[in-house]
């Protein structure tokens, strides 16, 4: 229990030190941050080992944990337990994260080295990766959900590394927004899943699907499974940069090239690929597979598409990465469950490996556009030998890696696009893009590694590469392993010249994915095998194509490829602008929606409703006082109050006319007196 | 008998720190800093010695304290403290000497300002450990007056109108609520326990009908929605939340602290322990409504937010954004819901605290606030080249306040979206585009305040000093912690909470 907590605690508290060191003695924190990684990475050996060569048990798994928060109260029970969950796949993927990572630790302490902020990038490093090991760890959603998101916090604080820089800003927050959208949708996932199993364990989930917990349940008419399989798959979705959210991954080459390899390429882009592997019963259950299949391969064409076009040496890595991204998740899609996982693997050691190349050449000439470079293969050699492995692996050249897990995944496109016609889609794109990522991997390299210079000044400056045990070696030890061999026991990766026993086909019998209905019939498996085989054929056919187009074009200069951009240039205007995905998005979505929305309701929330609906109660006092001024004044203080004494005062007035003092006024009224009264007694 | 004097002790030490500061002469302004912070600091290690010799297991009222007061009317000195109110009174005792901290180089009227700061916490502490409904009152309304002069005072350009308005706002609050007040002492027969809270609580009122105008009413809810009313400005929800942004806006830094760390947690404090335990009946029929307001709050006051250009009003926002979670979560009476929204409150205290704060520390550099100023040009541009330790300790607040897993918010969040998906599934839904929208306006503000070239302007700002860092580590400490760790705070809370739920369940 404690060699398998300490692999997160060992980084965390490399994390925990390092920050606050990491401005005074950046070195020690990054020696600090490698150190704990390969402490880490050791432990996942071990634990590697035991699966591989003792345990060998496809169902075997590892379990712990401890209670984290416990509400309970009376009759009411609600427990919230964190653990870890190490089975087949957990272990090979704690392998992968751990030792890639250790590479790219290892190389970053070259990379980085002249970086006045290298502490602070060290320290994210450390809590990323503690972050993405307790993901492959965690044997919940909510711990894998935790992991997720501090590691898009360090994604953000990554790609805005060079924060001075107006783009790296954006570039930083679209990545945090984008996925947080996938975020929202997966924590939605989570709530539903909660609600109708009442845990959000793995086992418990599983559980709960053999015993149809889920069958009854809707949400809006909807069946609720769709509902909360679907809401992880967004989470899929924006993690792993899949079609409509893929718009942040290629910004997110603002970020430092170690980063880049790590974040943006093999681990944490992968989490959300992990995550539906994860939760592969939950999907096929809720029938769920032909919309991954289609997002999957539409994710695989598109990006492949843009790729085909870019200048900028990262910017086709990293649409090169969502273009593979998406075919791990076609097969997910097409039920290519060990397949998926084992893209994922190799894909993640040949696209590290290509992004620290990348970044060794960057940092040689100090530029990323391709239009000034060329010709390198004769300065940087261990390099260019090195990328061409991975070039090789990528494109689904046999006997590298990428050949066989690609090809096994548009095995099984093919074989459920013969067995149903939905699927036919997904297969064709994913074939049409193996040929384009053949294309455009090797035009890279033409363009980079081989003719002439385009640039001579920056040619000229170009020292030679010296080995360099902090560059070359990790970049060396990637590349052995770009060879398929090492993942399938075969040279082929189809079985045709098997090395060993069956045995070594180890990853695909070691990952067996759980609720597994069991082997094929023979029939099945003998049509499984020979669309196998067709579909090997035609993979090998399309990239041939895709490679001798790319040769043509950019090597032999026999073909001129600004021909090709006028003839198509609708369609290259198109690419330019990324399908106008980020137009849609921004200027659209957020430009003319959510801004004016804001603007309006905070407008209307001070200027209008505080000050008239508030403030207006103001007013309307002000009136009432006024009117109760006027009546008080008029009528109960004048009329009422004063009344009385004006009557009074009517009444002195009278009076002091009558008492006036004058004896004449007197004798006058003496007489008028007297005369009325002799008149009226005479009368 | 120890926790007794506890809880007397961090009623009266403020006060009497305020009275004590009185003799002090003006011009010995150290003294008085120091007397401020030594008080706070003292009422701190009480509050701490409250929480060791608390036993979370109870339910019901801890260390209940009750000598007469007014005898005539059966008016009680009663206080008391429950899981629902310690971490409340946990949460001011920090704030405040934080605060305290923070206003350290206050110079205008010093000591009429801490005076009042101090006559602040006391009143605060009033509400939270009262038991006896008229004390309750007083202190709500004592409270007033000490802000009213902290704004009115030591505001920005504006702080009259901001002050009037909050007090005018609060007042007419209370007066329903006094009228709600006066209803129970004669529904309840005018007895001996007519304005004890507990005693009041269970809800003995359900059935009472009231002759209105020829009206047939219900007691319960007619006085529910006049003590709604009361506690939703304090909150504040949607229609009554204008005095806020004006308020926090003109206050000085630490009385927005307060403002948004405590004063508006005093607002659902009166629903948990006012209006729910009083009313059951009606507050489970007016669930709906509360629910519904408090997703008003959430999107609404996140949408206010993003079109902010004052910083301080922007987190005021936000503060209207994440007070609606917790009216959510406490509209949902489940478990999970309930439990969430108390920590919520916990949570939000800290987190906010810290922006404020941080804000502060901003403005005394910039003396401004404005992202984007008046002309359109950028306020601030590059602040974490410039200061780094700054940008650190924001990171973290912002990150807090935002629900990051692994800091405090995240927690109280997913406990209340895991306890409303039951009863409201469309309200979790929407709620769920509240924490898009806080994560996107707090990101868009960093970008834009933190990254990007320096601006000329900025380039003079020292970064955070040592006493500044001194008050900010607490908070860190906090969310940090709390985020990592919630067993503390939940424990604390579990029992009372657990039976207020249960209460409700009933009706």
């Amino acid at each position: 229990m404690i060699n398998i907590i300490s692999i997160v605690l060992v980084p965390l508290a490399a994390f925990a030190l390092g920050s606050t060191i990491a401005s005074t003695r950046p070195m020690v924190t990054a020696f600090l941050s490698t150190g704990a990684i390969f402490l880490s990475f050791v432990l996942c050996l071990i634990i590697f080992g035991d699966y591989l060569l003792n345990i060998y048990d496809p169902d075997y798994v590892l379990t712990g944990g401890f209670p984290w928060i416990d509400l309970s109260y009376g009759g009411e029970e609600f427990t919230i337990n964190m653990g870890f969950y190490v089975d087949n796949m957990a272990a090979v993927m704690l392998l992968m994260v751990s030792g890639v990572s250790t590479l790219i630790h290892i190389f970053s302490t070259y990379y980085m080295a002249d970086d006045p902020r290298c502490g602070r990038f060290f320290v994210y490093l450390s809590l990323f990766t503690s972050a993405m090991l307790g993901l492959v760890l965690s044997d919940n959603l909510l711990g894998i959900f935790i992991c997720w998101e501090i590691m898009g916090f360090c994604s953000w604080g990554l790609i805005g590394h060079y924060f001075e820089k107006e783009e790296a800003g954006l570039a930083s927050l679209k990545a945090f927004m984008t996925t947080r959208v996938g975020d929202v949708f997966f924590l939605l996932g989570l709530v539903i899943i909660w609600s109708v199993v009442g845990s959000v364990h793995f086992r418990d989930i599983y559980a709960g699907l053999e015993q149809g917990f889920f069958s009854e349940a809707t949400f809006w008419g909807m069946p609720l499974i769709s509902l909360a399989a679907l809401c992880l798959f967004m989470g899929t979705i924006g993690k792993s940069a899949q079609f409509p959210l893929q718009v942040w991954l290629p910004d997110a080459m603002m970020g430092p090239t170690p980063c880049s390899a790590l974040i943006h390429a093999a681990t944490m882009v992968a989490a959300g690929v992990y995550l539906s592997l994860r939760s592969f019963p939950l999907m096929e259950a809720a029938n769920l597979l032909p919309f991954i299949a289609y997002i999957g391969a539409i994710t695989a064409f598109l990006a492949a598409t843009m790729a085909l076009i870019q200048k900028d040496f990262k910017a086709v890595l990293a649409y090169s990465t969502i273009s593979q991204l998406g075919y791990m998740v076609l097969g997910i899609g097409v039920k290519a469950y060990n397949p998926a996982f084992m893209h994922l693997i190799t894909h993640a050691v040949f696209k590290a490996c290509l992004f620290l190349s990348a970044g060794a050449v960057i940092h040689t000439i100090h530029t990323q556009e391709m239009d000034r470079m060329g010709g390198l293969k004769d300065k940087l050699k261990i390099t260019w030998i090195v990328m061409w492995c991975c070039t090789l692996a990528i494109a689904g050249v046999p006997l590298f890696s990428g050949f066989v897990s690609k090809d096994r995944i548009l095995g099984e496109a093919l074989i459920m696009a013969s067995s149903h016609w939905v699927y036919g889609l997904p297969a064709v794109l994913g074939f049409v893009a193996a040929g384009l990522t053949a294309f455009y991997m090797f035009r890279m390299m033409f363009l980079v590694f081989h003719g002439t210079p385009r640039d001579e000044e920056l040619y000229g400056h170009t020292k030679e590469e010296k080995i360099q045990w902090n560059k070359n070696i990790p970049l060396i030890i990637l590349a052995v392993f770009t060879l398929g061999v090492w993942f399938c026991g075969s040279l082929t990766g189809q079985g045709l010249i098997p090395l060993a026993s069956d045995r070594y086909e180890w990853l695909q019998t070691l990952v067996v994915r759980p609720l597994d209905p069991g082997p094929l019939s023979e029939e099945e498996a003998h049509h499984a095998h020979s669309v196998h085989v067709i579909g090997a054929i035609l993979s090998l056919v399309v990239a041939s194509c895709g490679i001798f187009l790319s040769f043509m074009m950019y090597q032999r200069r026999a073909w001129d490829p600004r021909r090709w951009v006028q003839a198509l240039s609708a369609w290259y205007r198109v690419l330019e602008n990324k399908y106008h995905m980020d137009d849609l998005y921004i200027r659209g979505l957020i430009g003319r929606v959510l801004h004016p929305v804001c603007r309006g309701l905070g407008q209307f929330d001070l200027r209008f409703y505080d000050r008239f609906a508030v403030d207006g109660w103001a007013k309307v006092n002000e009136y009432c006082f006024r009117f109760a001024r006027w009546f008080d004044d008029l009528w109960v203080d004048r009329a009422l109050v004063d009344g009385t004494g004006t009557s009074v005062r009517l009444f002195n007035v009278v009076l002091r006319m009558v008492q006036s003092g004058k004896i004449q006024f007197y004798i006058a009224v003496i007489v008028v007196v007297l005369a009325g009264y002799i008149w009226t007694v005479s009368i | 008998m120890r926790g007794q004097l506890l809880l007397n002790g961090i009623l009266w030490l403020p006060i009497l720190g305020a009275l004590g500061l009185l003799f002090v002469p003006g011009e010995k302004k150290n003294v008085i800093r120091y007397m401020a912070l030594g008080t706070t600091l003292g009422t701190f290690l009480l509050s701490i010695l409250l929480y060791l010799v608390f036993d979370p297991s109870v339910a019901g009222i801890q260390f209940a304290y009750k000598v007469p007061w007014i005898e005539q009317f059966s008016i009680f000195y009663s206080i008391g403290v429950d899981g629902i109110s310690l971490p409340m009174v946990l949460l001011t005792a920090l704030l405040f000497v934080l605060c305290v901290l923070s206003s350290w180089t206050m110079e205008r009227s010093l000591k009429a300002y801490f005076s009042l700061f101090l006559m602040l916490e006391g009143s605060v502490f009033g509400v939270f450990l009262a038991l006896d409904f008229f004390l309750f009152y007083v202190y709500w309304e004592v409270m007033l007056l000490p802000m009213f002069f902290l704004i009115g005072v030591w505001g920005g350009e504006n702080k009259e109108y901001a002050a009037v308005k909050f007090f005018l706002y609060t007042f007419f609050g209370s007066v329903l609520m006094l009228v709600g007040i006066v209803a129970l002492y004669y529904a309840s027969g005018q007895g001996a326990e007519s304005f004890d809270m507990v005693a009041l609580g269970g809800g003995k009122f359900e059935e009472l009908r009231l002759d209105i105008f020829g009206m047939d009413v219900s007691f319960s809810k007619l006085f529910f929605v006049f003590m709604f009313i009361g506690f939703a400005i304090k909150v504040p929800v949607f229609p009554f939340h204008t005095w806020l942004p004006h308020a926090h806006v003109q206050a000085p830094t630490a009385v927005s602290v307060v403002l948004a760390g405590v004063l508006l947690k005093m607002g659902t404090y009166g629903f948990l322990r006012i209006a729910f335990p009083m009313f059951p009946g009606a507050s489970v029929y007016f669930a709906d409504a509360i629910a519904w307001l408090g997703l008003i709050n959430i999107i609404y006051g996140a949408l206010c937010a993003m079109a902010q250009h004052d910083v301080k009003r922007l987190v005021a926002y936000s503060s209207v954004s994440h007070m609606g979670f917790v009216m959510v979560g406490m509209a949902a009476m489940s478990l999970q819901g309930m439990n969430g929204a108390v920590l919520q409150m916990f949570n939000h205290g800290t987190s906010t605290a810290m922006m404020f704060l941080l804000i502060g520390i901003i403005y005394e550099r910039a003396h401004h606030r404005m992202i984007v100023k008046a002309d359109g040009s950028r306020g601030f541009g590059g602040l974490s080249t410039v200061m780094p330790r700054y940008a650190v300790v924001f990171i973290i607040g912002m990150f807090a306040s935002m629900g990051l897993p692994g800091l405090s918010g995240f927690i109280s969040e997913a406990l209340i979206f895991l306890g409303i998906y039951e009863k409201y599934p469309e309200i979790t839904v929407l709620a769920l585009l509240g924490l898009l929208l806080g994560a996107a306006y707090l990101l868009w503000m960093f970008k834009r305040m933190f990254f990007g070239s320096v601006l000329e302007e900025c380039k003079a700002y020292p970064d955070m000093n040592k006493r500044e860092i001194l008050y900010m580590i607490p908070l860190c400490v906090a969310v940090i912690v709390f985020g990592l760790h919630p067993a503390p705070i939940l424990n604390m809370m579990r029992a009372s909470v657990g039976e207020l739920t249960a209460l409700l369940s009933r009706f």
